[in-house]
């Protein structure tokens, strides 16, 4: 009962990401080469970002919301963006459209983040016999990712790689991808400054990242329109 | 010579990176970690066999579901583990379970806490009577049975108490826990149970001589103080004993002090040697002390004048008894009881004789003192017990804790002996002196008496489970070796028709678990789950013409290679 456990929450994590990537167009134009350097850059971003957190950061004795450490998570949370700025724009990908671009780098992105962040705790944890609700919400937690890596990488590619954009709607398309960028220290705000449960924080990610989806979607096809 | 050299590096490196993902795969397949909602001590019903006959609870492992008593009537419990809180304890259900052998995949007994003497040994007990009668009761029920699953006792905790209350309202809904419908699960992993190999039982005798004048010290007379160590009950684990014996224990030792004390003076050491005996293999037809009298030299056991053995004398008010198996028309049984009478005149309390006749046919010994006569040594037990118990009883069980002695009453009951031997040994008998005055040098010590209860009343003492160098027999040694002039132990083997089991107490895992339809509806709904996110994908990337069409892709494939 417990591997059936483990394997029930697997395919929740990391289904999405294969059923996206064979669903969608992206499997007919073999793009998995894009999504596994984007993967990869994730990794080195990944370091990066742990390096300057133990640098920079100061372990806090209890579990509350502190505003400078936060703001100084956050700051550390552009190195992001600046990775996947690196992923969409200096890797040398084949000919594949801006459209499935995006879209590969983005489901390497959330795909490497749901392995480095969601596996080990999985393995380790969901093979006991105790029950948890937990690892079924991290599974749900995967998903809400997969979707707002998605529309990153979406936003980003409009910000770095379309040059002729509708005048006004570049701040809303920076406001978004600034919303996009600070949603973790957004949900750490939520489960630590007001102390909202896990399975509130993980309805409110999926919620949020759905809305953010539909609006990034609303915007890129509004940028595509001159083109068509 | 740079390019071939390459592809060898970089194999081997890819050699050795090979085995080290092995060995990851290895070890994190190997990890298994207990994340159990509670895990705490339990102590197993004790597994012996007498003459052949299995006694006790013959399995310890577990692994089965929990259920409270409420569980509804007329379903199987034989894999389930039946939890009970002593105080909703009703002793007809038990006795019926057992007696009828009705299957069972466990018993859970939960202890109050206040009768654990790791946690709450110091509080007091509500209802002490009622609780001592039921605990004797379930303790004379289940060592007299064979039961084929295992019995464990727990002292009630936080973790527990949780648990049960959920467990009870699953079971009052009607849904007792299986592997589909969740619950709880307890388990407790442990190997089955082998026979204990040779028990010892190690009995520890000092001498305190007496003041050699111008004869042999072999032929002064001698005056032996015996009391027996062990113990023995329901739950080995938990067997300490206050009372039987660990009254008598105390009560020996300081009577060896205050001895120890007079006889270091030459000018008040009495004219008799002082015998003292800490034996083992009481509650076994006190067989230690047989083989203890059996070693001895026959000089020394006819030096022998009188024994006075101990035996539970910690909790009584008023009234002691004096146990022999001569008649009392004997003159020496006569001046012992005199001897004793009068001193507790003195200390305001009452002493009565019990007569009880050896039968040399019957294996049975229900005193120590049965041994001495057997032997022809005249002897005497001093008790509280007025009734002569049963064989297994009043040997330390679950209810003979540290809350039910009065230190007060061993205190009197040392004076009393100690008052009469030295009258004895001294030649003031009928004279009114007090030798162990209260406020004297020679006053009895309460405290002394109080801290080795303490440590007594927190150390189990069944003799099977007791090694050749055990700790407590040690420190007993040389708490006896400060008193007397020698000391020596003798180490038999615990023979005749007891063979006993280990596995006295292990690690309980409560885990809360989902069943299995549980996950395989999550089954089911993440299945559907992915095939609607595959489905919608593709229609909206490329349109339902393509999710159609592919279910039609096989053979429209063949029609075109054909």
């Amino acid at each position: 009962m417990t591997m059936f456990h483990f394997f029930n929450c697997a395919i929740l994590t990391f289904g999405p990401h294969a059923v996206y990537y064979s669903a969608t167009p992206l499997s007919e134009y073999d793009t998995l080469g894009t999504s596994v350097k984007a993967a990869l850059v994730y990794l080195g971003t990944a370091l990066v970002k742990l390096v300057c957190l133990a640098t920079f950061l100061q372990v806090s004795e209890n579990d509350g919301f502190d505003p400078y450490q936060e703001l100084l998570k956050a700051l550390i949370g552009f190195i992001d963006v600046a990775g996947l700025y690196f992923a969409l724009t200096q890797l040398t990908h084949r000919n594949i459209s801006q459209n499935h671009k995006f879209q590969a780098v983005g489901l390497g992105w959330a795909f490497a983040d749901s392995v480095l962040h969601r596996l080990a705790p999985l393995w380790v944890g969901a093979r006991g016999l105790e029950f948890t609700w937990d690892y079924i919400l991290q599974g749900l937690e995967a998903n809400a990712n997969l979707v707002l890596s998605i529309s990153l990488a979406a936003l980003g590619s409009l910000i770095w790689l379309r040059k002729n954009k509708p005048k006004t709607l570049i701040p809303i398309i920076y406001a978004c991808a600034g919303i996009v960028a600070t949603m973790p220290s957004i949900t750490s705000y939520l489960r630590r400054g007001l102390g909202w449960h896990f399975p509130k924080v993980v309805g409110f990610e999926l919620f949020t990242s759905l809305v953010m989806a539909f609006i990034s979607w609303q915007l890129f096809s509004a940028c595509q329109r001159p083109y068509v | 010579m740079a390019n071939s050299k390459k592809p060898g590096g970089l194999r081997e490196m890819l050699e050795s990176m090979y085995s080290v993902i092995a060995l990851l795969f290895i070890l994190v397949a190997c990890v298994e970690l207990c994340d159990a909602a509670a895990a705490f001590d339990v102590y197993r019903l004790i597994q012996y066999d007498m003459s052949g006959s299995p006694f006790g609870s013959r399995f310890a492992a577990l692994n089965h579901h929990a259920a409270s008593l409420h569980f509804p009537p007329g379903v199987d419990l034989s894999r389930t583990v039946l939890i009970i809180p002593l105080r909703e304890l009703n002793i007809t259900f038990v006795r019926e379970y057992i007696n009828q052998k009705k299957p069972l995949g466990g018993l859970l007994v939960l202890l109050p806490e206040v009768l654990s003497f790791k946690t709450g040994g110091n509080n007091q007990v509500h209802e002490k009577e009622k609780m001592k009668n039921l605990l004797a009761e379930l303790e004379r029920l289940l060592i007299h049975s064979n039961i084929p699953y295992p019995v464990y006792f727990a002292f009630e905790n936080d973790e527990i108490d949780t648990a049960l209350a959920d467990i009870k309202k699953n079971d009052l809904m009607g849904q007792p826990a299986t592997a589909t419908t969740g619950g709880y699960k307890f388990v407790i992993p442990t190997a089955e149970p082998k026979k204990v190999a040779s028990p010892t039982m190690t009995n520890i005798q000092g001498w305190l001589s007496g003041l050699k004048t111008d004869g042999d010290a072999n032929q002064l007379p001698t005056i032996a103080i015996v009391a027996s160590y062990d113990t023995f009950g329901a739950a080995p684990a938990l067997s300490v004993g206050s009372d039987s014996n660990g009254s008598g224990i105390v009560a020996l030792l300081e009577i060896s002090r205050l001895f120890s004390l007079l006889y270091s003076n030459p000018k008040t050491r009495g004219r008799y040697n002082l015998l003292f005996g800490l034996t083992s293999g009481g509650p076994y037809n006190y067989n230690g002390t047989q083989k203890w009298l059996r070693s001895f030299d026959q000089r020394l056991r006819e030096s022998i004048d009188y024994a006075i053995c101990l035996n539970s004398i910690g909790s009584w008010d008023n009234e002691l008894w004096i146990h022999v198996s001569k008649p009392p028309e004997n003159a020496y049984i006569k001046q012992i009881f005199e001897g004793l009478s009068n001193v507790a005149e003195e200390l305001d309390l009452k002493v009565g004789l019990k007569h009880k006749k050896i039968n040399i046919s019957n294996p049975r010994v229900a005193w120590e003192h049965e041994q001495f006569s057997r032997l022809r040594v005249t002897a005497a037990t001093l008790s509280e017990l007025s009734v002569t118990p049963e064989l297994l009883e009043s040997t330390g069980g679950l209810f003979d804790t540290r809350q039910y002695v009065n230190e007060t009453a061993i205190v009197r009951g040392v004076k009393l002996v100690a008052e009469s031997l030295a009258r004895h040994i001294y030649g003031h008998q009928g004279k009114n002196i007090q030798i162990f005055a209260d406020e004297s040098s020679l006053a009895v010590n309460p405290a002394y008496i109080r801290s080795w209860l303490d440590v007594l009343s927190q150390t189990p003492r069944v003799a099977p489970f007791l090694s050749k160098d055990d700790p407590f027999v040690m420190a007993l040694k040389k708490e006896l070796a400060g008193h007397v002039d020698e000391v020596n132990v003798q180490h038999e083997t615990l023979e005749g028709i007891f063979t006993f089991y280990d596995s006295t107490s292990a690690r309980l895992n409560i885990y809360q678990v989902a069943s299995v339809t549980f996950d395989l509806l999550l089954l089911l709904v993440l299945g559907s789950y992915l095939i609607v996110l595959f489905s919608f994908l593709v229609i909206t990337t490329r349109g339902l013409d393509d999710l159609i069409s592919l279910f039609r892709r096989p053979p429209s494939r063949k029609l075109k290679t054909a």
